[in-house]
């Protein structure tokens, strides 16, 4: 059989690196900030220092480091360092499988209202006067909450679709934010009210092993989820018809990926507050480096989101005294990157 | 003969009614406007957390207060001041709104309260005084953070209570301390200068009072040094901050009740720092009004902290003073267990130099 | 193989069509031919499984090899990657597609002749091109019925006959059912065994193409005439071919 192919004229792109040497550049990236995070700090301790801490719970080395030292850089870095990377990595694929579920690039993890959900759940916490746990466990159940109240609205007839979830997202994100300014009207404003403030901002400040052992099998488990279902989220972004005539059940499927989602999103809320941006801005970034095809596009959004709130948070406790709110932050950087991210992709694909 | 007595009683009200009309009072708020009532008020309400119990020890009763903010009436409630005055536990407190936007004066409760003066914050922008201004309700606007301020809010009560004599006594008192508590504090070399950090929320999340605020104030005036004079304001900080500036001297704040020294003790960064390992931290006491920010008891504050900073400098028998105070500021007599309330010492008992303060060591 | 009992589907109440019914087998090609809005791509969604039927019954295997009308142009992956998602029902949940898959993959693409767009970006490939790929990918599925909506709506000559060549070469293995809806009944001449006319709601012919596609029909299909002649062309067989008598073109 041979039918002339009809080329319309473009050949395939050269691109500057091939695949994976950008997927290195990124794993790389990801080392040397996990480094920088750890060695930079308030309390001075000298980067080789530091390194020798860590490679001393390995192998035996001999401490010229005083106890302080070790305390700082096993019990408040580290766990800051572990957490701030692992948040970052599951915001980020959260927000590139959304992406990819809904075909829409502006899609975010807030979407579905897990992220205010959450947010209620914290301060109705902070405000009953409960932390850590509690906080955590009232944080995680809330952002549930809101999923489910989503899944049950946007139900109509058995079937929700794509703008109906998406308005029913913002209409249950509206709700639980006008609740937790509610909770805010009735703070006490000497105790209560601030924290709920800074803990809204969000921030890693309170970082330690057992909020780490808290967030990270939420976080792990979705994250996990999303990478099994990689080549399936795939398929969803041809758009629902597509995806039924290739014989997927697309509900069932979406509402897999919203709970993986639910599930990092509100195990992140619950250990650091509100973080904005990453889900949204990470993805882009790194569907620029390697398309998207959720199989290269999750790890490497994973390593890039973890990457970029390592380095953010690295700034966030060491740049002042005061602790600056990461959301602060991830949204400074995160308005005009994203704009200029939009806009290379626009210019991108008028070039095509 | 009905007749003849409502004449004679409308005579008496009026004939008693004259001199105060004629002796208009004006004085100046904080805010730098003019205040004029028709005499001394009768009917006050306060909306900044600390002028209820202001007011209450200027004037020396509850009696004219009629209206407070709702953490005023919390603080009293829970705290000497409502035992002191069973009357203060009546008053209206539903004036305003307790959390964000919570000096949001609710206008028509007010007006059912019918203020002679409302007392309102100066500093916080012309949004919550407007609607008073607009309903025809006479304000005076205070400030706060300071201990000029703290004398001028002072001196702004008295006037409101038209007990000016009150607010110099007050401030006499102030001043004769300071300059006490100066010439010792003035002697402490350079050297033995202690680092005291005041975490002004600990309970969840850090944040530590920075310079120019009125914590920095005192702790410079015991002789102390601000470790956290780098900050501006009272910015959420973190633990590692701490650990690097290795206070002497940790202050808890007295407003997050549930916030003890166990919260530093039990914390594995806190609790290496020389404040934890030489069981310098202390919470600070609750008396008519909170012992952190400027009050009519602040001078107790200062002696508080001297004594505990520089026990060998400052020799204040602190259960004395503060019984001495609380006559002249409510006209009452702690117990004992008053004054072990006040102190905290069931929190702070077993910290570094608290034992001065038990019982068994005043006079 | 593929089929339609006494079917009937419904937008709302009313009815696009009713009481069709028909059964292709392997090896043949039906084409469905009617005016715009008279239910074609209703019908052919309805063989897929996308839109419920309200009256009647479908028979079909469980996956059909499906290529929409819309053929989507914001699909960024390489066309390879979109063959392959034919076999995603196969790989379950959590699967991705293995050495099996992308082999299945470019043997379709073999088979349609576009083995050299397997690295291209998708949403490079012109419009003929994507719909090739779009048939491959039905390929891929290993379904026997491909069912395809106007496959050749956007495509220009040389690409039309390019995708009626494939078609019938696909037909000619004997392994496919192929269902497709046109405007075109010249495509349905050229490749279809059987056509099915959707004259009205109710109202429907389905028979052998040569048979069907007489000057009546279309002529009463489209509201206009139509005729059928035969081109006799120096050198090549005759050919059938089918002429709507649109207005103008007088010389």
């Amino acid at each position: 059989m041979s039918l002339l192919v009809t080329a319309s004229g473009d050949t395939p792109q050269k691109r500057a690196l091939p695949r994976w040497v950008r997927a290195l550049a990124v794993l790389v990236l990801l080392l040397v900030a996990a480094l920088t995070a750890l060695c930079v700090g308030r309390f001075q301790i000298a980067p080789q220092k530091a390194i020798a801490i860590l490679l001393s719970r390995v192998s035996p080395l001999t401490a010229d480091w005083s106890a302080m030292d070790e305390r700082i850089i096993l019990l408040v870095r580290a766990p800051r360092v572990l957490l701030a990377a692992l948040c970052g990595a599951g915001l980020a694929v959260s927000g590139a499988a959304l992406q990819g579920v809904f075909r829409n690039p502006l899609v975010a993890p807030q979407i579905l209202g897990v992220s205010p959900g959450a947010a209620f759940g914290g301060a109705l916490a902070i405000s009953l006067g409960f932390s850590g746990f509690a906080l955590i466990g009232a944080a995680f159940a809330f952002g549930a909450v809101a999923l489910a109240l989503v899944g049950v609205l946007a139900r109509v007839e058995g079937r929700s679709d794509t703008v109906m979830l998406v308005l029913t997202g913002v209409v249950i994100g509206a709700l639980f934010a006008a609740l937790v300014s509610l909770l805010q009207f009735l703070a006490d404003p000497n105790s209560s009210l601030p924290a709920i403030v800074f803990w809204l901002m969000g921030s890693f400040s309170a970082a330690t092993w057992a909020r780490l052992g808290i967030a990270a099998p939420g976080v792990l488990a979705g994250a996990a989820m999303l990478w099994l279902m990689r080549f399936r989220i795939n398929v969803l972004s041809l758009g629902e018809e597509e995806a039924r005539a290739l014989g997927l059940s697309v509900e069932r499927d979406r509402w897999l990926v919203f709970a993986a989602v639910a599930l990092i999103e509100g195990a992140a809320v619950a250990v650091a507050g509100v973080v904005g941006w990453v889900g949204l801005v990470v993805p882009h970034a790194a569907r620029l480096l390697v398309g998207s095809d959720q199989r290269a596009l999750l790890p490497v959004s994973a390593a890039l989101g973890a990457s970029y709130l390592l380095l953010v948070d690295s700034l966030a406790r060491s740049a002042t005294a005061a602790e600056i709110p990461l959301g602060v932050i991830t949204a400074l950087i995160g308005a005009p990157v994203f704009a200029a991210l939009l806009r290379q992709t626009r210019r991108k694909e008028l070039a095509g | 003969m009905s007749c003849v007595g409502i004449v004679g009683g409308a005579a008496l009200i009026v004939a008693s009614c004259a001199p105060l009309r004629a002796q208009a009072d004006c004085f100046g708020d904080l805010a730098g406007r003019e205040v004029c009532l028709p005499g001394p008020a009768q009917r006050v309400v306060t909306i900044p957390m600390p002028s209820a119990s202001t007011f209450i020890a200027v004037d020396g009763s509850a009696q004219r207060l009629v209206g407070m903010h709702p953490s005023s009436k919390r603080a009293i409630d829970e705290g000497l001041l409502g035992r002191m005055f069973p009357q203060a536990r009546a008053i209206d407190a539903s004036v305003a709104g307790v959390g964000a936007d919570g000096f949001m004066p609710n206008v028509e409760t007010l007006a059912l309260l019918d203020p002679d003066v409302v007392v309102q914050w100066g500093d916080r922008g012309d949004d919550i005084v407007g609607p008073l201004r607009n309903a025809g309700i006479r304000t005076a606007l205070l400030r706060y953070g300071t201990e000029s301020l703290a004398r001028g809010n002072l001196t702004l009560m008295a006037d409101i209570a038209g007990k000016p004599e009150r607010a110099k006594e007050l401030i006499d008192w102030r001043a004769a301390t300071i300059i006490d508590i100066e010439k010792t504090a003035r002697d402490i070399p350079e050297a033995r200068r202690l680092r005291v950090v005041y975490l002004q929320r600990a309970a969840s999340g850090l944040a530590a009072a920075g310079a120019n605020s009125y914590y920095d104030f005192y702790i410079r005036l015991v002789g102390g040094r601000n470790a956290a004079d780098g900050l501006a304001g009272a910015p959420a900080i973190n633990a590692e901050q701490i650990a690097q500036w290795d206070p002497d001297v940790i202050l808890l704040n007295g407003f997050e009740e549930k916030l003890t020294p166990a919260r530093i003790y039990d914390d594995e960064i806190l609790s290496a720092t020389r404040a934890a390992r030489e069981r310098r931290v202390y919470k600070m006491p609750i008396g008519g009004y909170r012992w952190d920010p400027p009050s009519q008891e602040s001078p107790l504050t200062w002696m508080w902290l001297a004594d505990l900073l520089y026990p060998e400098a400052f020799h204040y028998d602190l259960r004395a003073e503060i019984a001495h105070a609380y006559r002249l500021l409510y006209g009452h007599t702690p117990s004992q267990a008053d004054l072990d309330e006040v102190l905290r010492v069931q929190i702070n008992g077993d910290a570094r130099f608290y034992d001065r303060f038990a019982a068994s060591a005043s006079k | 193989m593929i089929g339609l009992e006494k079917a009937g589907a419904q937008r709302g109440r009313r009815w696009i069509f009713t009481d069709i019914s028909f059964m292709l087998e392997a090896g043949r090609i039906l084409a469905v031919l009617g005016p715009n809005g008279r239910g074609k791509t209703t019908l052919i969604k309805a063989l897929a499984g996308l839109v419920p039927l309200s009256a009647g019954r479908r028979i079909a295997p469980s996956v059909i090899g499906y290529v929409s009308q819309s053929i989507g142009a914001d699909i960024p992956y390489r066309a390879l990657d979109v063959v392959v998602m034919g076999r995603a029902r196969g790989l379950g949940l959590f699967g991705a597609p293995g050495a099996a898959d992308y082999r299945a993959a470019l043997e379709a693409l073999e088979l349609v002749g576009a083995r050299d767009f397997a690295e291209r970006p998708f949403d490079r490939l012109s419009g003929g091109e994507r719909q090739i790929v779009l048939l491959a990918r039905a390929l891929a599925t290993g379904s026997p019925a491909l069912v395809l909506d106007e496959p050749a709506s956007a495509l220009d000559l040389a690409n039309q006959n390019r995708l009626l060549t494939v078609l019938s070469e696909v037909k000619r293995q004997g392994r496919h059912a192929i269902l497709f809806s046109t405007h075109l009944p010249q495509h349905a001449l050229s490749v279809s065994d059987d056509a099915l006319l959707m004259l009205g709601p109710s109202e429907h012919s389905i028979g052998p193409t040569r048979a069907i596609l007489n000057e009546i029909n279309l002529t009463r299909l489209y509201g206009l005439p139509v005729r059928r002649v035969t081109l006799e062309d120096e050198g090549r067989a005759p050919i059938e071919i089918v002429v709507p008598l649109f207005a103008g073109a007088t010389p």
